[in-house]
């Protein structure tokens, strides 16, 4: 029998209990009221402040359309992304994506971090297929290493105002290397200089150096077996060519990167140069002349050689294993990828950021304030996306040598060294691929 | 009270004997290393341990990209010495500093012996030439860029306007000019610091010096020689150690101009390293020239230090 100590030993246990599965219940309702979205951080290098701001506009379409994940986005830099990411890595402090080019993707898989992507690319592609070139840069080892968002191509961009003015027809630009080479010497007067070239121990040199390598029969940097084969005669007699385009170029050629050529195409100082699609946006405000002024062309071939430039398929790469933070990514990369929205994300640099997929070139986006003047030239760069090539990428196997031999710009320091050092473009050309071989390994 | 010794004898007695020193009492001397433990510790964690780490890295095969290094021995010490770079970089590091110093030490010695005259906006004057070295670098690679372009640069637009030219000059594209011009602009960026440093040992001068030698019939190069140079030289030499390691170890500068470039011209062991360690991925190769030239500056203080006259780089205590 149950004393009335007994009894009210128990009331107090019973009352604590229900106190206690109700605090409970109200933490836990409280807990799951109040459920952060899962943050997805973003790193990319488009440091353009107009590219960042266009990049937000997605994102907070993205955030905006789910309540599941918040995208955040912090920008980078190509300066320092190298040594920033790696250790970021090690301390376990990576973004969960990070845009990313075929060279560098190579660079960090190294770590370990970048996760294959093979199902995301397998979602994306029941509705939206990637071209070959988009994908081909990141396939390796029977995977997918990256998430194609969107591409860059280099073409000829030439002055049509000035090709006038030199008694060129502005409707025929060049096609061959010797027209090329014949309209730059018509061209080089009064102050003015036929093209602009880069010479500088630089990216922005080794891309124009490939383009021209790519239509005179020097696409590969390494055989099947992956020794390099930089040394041949196609690429001494383009590195000479590239020295007879220089000395129609201005002589501060030797610091340009990126900004410099077009700069001057648009002071009227030079009337062609070779380069992405950046040159679309400014033209006409830096140029004073009307956007039909601007022409553009394939990049002109030397006999024997085929149609190609050197093409980015920009990706984003996966570090994160979380499952849920991948859920995450996986849904912001389709969203990104939708037309609707993929529109708005390539007009962060409308004519440099290119779509990737076949459906991508919308009428959205084609139809944008910039890009409708400018139709010739938007049609052009997204057939020659179709015939890109990448060093080191264009066989469905990386050749791992290619991040360092890019990192090093040993393209562009066999540049230097004929047209700054004056050595001989066979010379050069020997050291390069002393260098390329070292840097490979072999 | 202290009984003053009587004679030569007694006085020899004491300066022969002096009293030996009492030892520290024992809570005294442990309060005094309790005191000094957290600066010790914090030059252990600070400087210490990432320079063994450094040292153990140079010995392993490490890469910037992770992974497990592997223990190589002196391998990496090997091939930097080996493969051709370390050498024409070291030599390169060497004129760097040297070239540096000496215009540095010019510039500042002749703003410093200006500003230590008397004239209207003097003061103004002693402000406004701290603007290069208050600025930020970026700012300062920035500027002197804009100014040296060969196609819109001001330097060329003034030298070709003179007919001194006839065509404008890549300056920091030249391999004939790009070394000297990333030495003028680093020079450019430090002096001001330097001249601050001179100036106020300049104004330590009592005037009565000048007074004194000008009665003796001194002329002006026997005042800066026999007065103002005595009187600055710990400073120069002081100044001379800090800048030489200081130049010695400047990457951005170089970096923001030139890249090393072109064709090697502007790599000094600095730039090397970083491209070792960043665009190669060779962090074991990088740590061993690291070491090498910690190892290298390092002997350059002590003998520097060695070899100074005396006095010269002890500042008296007044």
């Amino acid at each position: 029998m149950k004393t009335a100590e007994d009894r009210n030993l128990h009331q107090r246990l019973a009352a604590r209990l229900t106190a206690g599965v109700m605090t409970g219940a109200i933490v836990l309702s409280v807990g799951v009221a109040s459920a952060e979205p899962i943050q997805i951080t973003l790193w990319h290098q488009e440091q353009v402040q107009a590219r960042v701001d266009q990049f937000q506009k997605v994102i907070d379409a993205f955030n905006a359309s789910q309540a599941e994940y918040q995208v955040v986005q912090q920008v980078q830099s190509w300066g320092n992304i190298y040594q920033k990411l790696p250790p970021a890595i090690q301390a376990g402090v990576q973004p969960d994506i990070d845009f990313t080019i075929p060279d560098f993707t190579v660079t960090i898989r190294e770590t370990g971090a970048v996760q294959p992507v093979d199902d995301i690319v397998a979602e994306i592609e029941k509705k939206h297929k990637f071209i070959d070139q988009a994908l081909t840069p990141y396939r390796d080892e029977g995977k997918i290493w990256a998430v194609p968002v969107y591409g860059m191509v280099q073409v000829l961009w030439y002055r049509k105002d000035l090709f006038k003015a030199a008694g060129l027809d502005p409707e025929s630009p060049p096609k061959t290397w010797e027209e090329f080479l014949n309209a730059a010497r018509t061209l080089t007067k009064n102050g003015k200089f036929g093209v602009g070239v880069p010479v500088s121990k630089s990216l922005a040199t080794d891309q124009v150096l490939y383009s021209l390598m790519s239509v005179n029969g020097g696409t590969e940097l390494f055989d099947a077996s992956g020794a390099v084969t930089f040394d041949t005669p196609k690429n001494v007699e383009t590195v000479n060519f590239y020295k007879q385009l220089s000395e129609l170029s201005p002589s501060g050629a030797a610091s340009w990167t990126w900004p410099e050529p077009q700069d001057a195409l648009n002071a009227g100082t030079v009337a062609m140069a070779i380069e992405k699609g950046q040159y679309l946006t400014p033209f006409e405000e830096t140029s004073g002349q009307a956007a039909d002024q601007l022409g553009c062309a394939p990049i002109p071939v030397n006999a024997g050689g085929e149609e190609h430039s050197i093409y980015y398929s920009n990706a984003a790469m996966v570090l994160t294993s979380d499952p849920d933070k991948r859920k995450g990514a996986a849904a912001f990369l389709s969203f990104i990828l939708e037309p609707a929205n993929y529109a708005e994300f390539l007009l962060a640099e409308p004519g440099l950021f290119l779509p990737l997929t076949v459906d991508g070139a919308s009428e959205a986006w084609t139809g944008s304030p910039i890009l409708s003047k400018y139709k010739g030239c938007v049609d052009l760069m997204i057939g020659m996306s179709k015939k890109g090539v990448l060093p080191g990428f264009n066989t469905g196997t990386v050749q791992k040598a290619i991040g360092p031999i890019m990192a090093q710009n040993l393209l562009s320091q066999v540049v230097q060294k004929v047209v700054v050092g004056g050595e001989d473009p066979q010379a050069a050309v020997t050291w390069g691929q002393e260098q390329m071989s070292a840097a490979a390994g072999q | 009270m202290t009984t003053i010794p009587a004679t030569a004898t007694e006085r020899d007695a004491v300066q022969s004997h002096p009293p030996a020193r009492l030892p520290e009492p024992p809570v005294r001397a442990t309060l005094g290393r309790l005191f000094i433990a957290p600066l010790m510790i914090w030059l252990a964690l600070t400087i210490v341990l990432p320079l063994a780490y450094c040292i153990w890295i140079s010995l392993t095969s490490a890469n910037t990209m992770g992974g497990t290094p592997k223990f190589v021995g002196l391998s990496n010490y090997a091939t930097i010495f080996g493969d051709g770079t370390f050498g024409p970089a070291f030599l390169r590091t060497l004129a760097w500093a040297i070239g540096g110093a000496v215009l540095q030490t010019v510039f500042a010695a002749g703003a410093a012996l200006l500003l230590h005259q008397r004239f209207a906006g003097q003061h103004v004057a002693r402000t406004w030439i701290m603007a290069s070295w208050v600025v930020p670098t970026i700012v300062t690679t920035f500027l002197w860029r804009w100014m040296l372009n060969a196609d819109y640069g001001v330097v060329n637009q003034l030298l070709l306007g003179a007919g001194l030219l006839d065509r404008p000059i890549d300056f920091l594209g030249s391999p004939t000019y790009a070394f000297a011009t990333v030495v003028w602009i680093n020079a450019w960026r430090w002096f001001p610091f330097l001249t601050l440093l001179i100036l106020a040992a300049l104004t330590r001068i009592a005037p009565e010096y000048y007074e004194a030698a000008k009665v003796e019939g001194a002329t002006s190069w026997q005042l800066f020689t026999k007065v103002t140079l005595p009187f600055i030289q710990p400073v120069l030499y002081v100044v001379g150690l800090l800048g030489t390691l200081w130049s010695v170890n400047v990457f951005d500068i170089i970096w923001l101009t030139t890249k090393g470039g072109p064709i090697d011209t502007t790599t000094t062991l600095p730039i090397s390293i970083y491209i070792r360690a960043f665009q190669q991925f060779k962090l074991g190769e990088a740590s061993a020239m690291s070491v090498s030239l910690a190892l290298f500056l390092l002997l350059f203080a002590v003998v520097y230090i060695r070899f100074a006259p005396k006095g010269a780089t002890e500042q008296e205590v007044d």
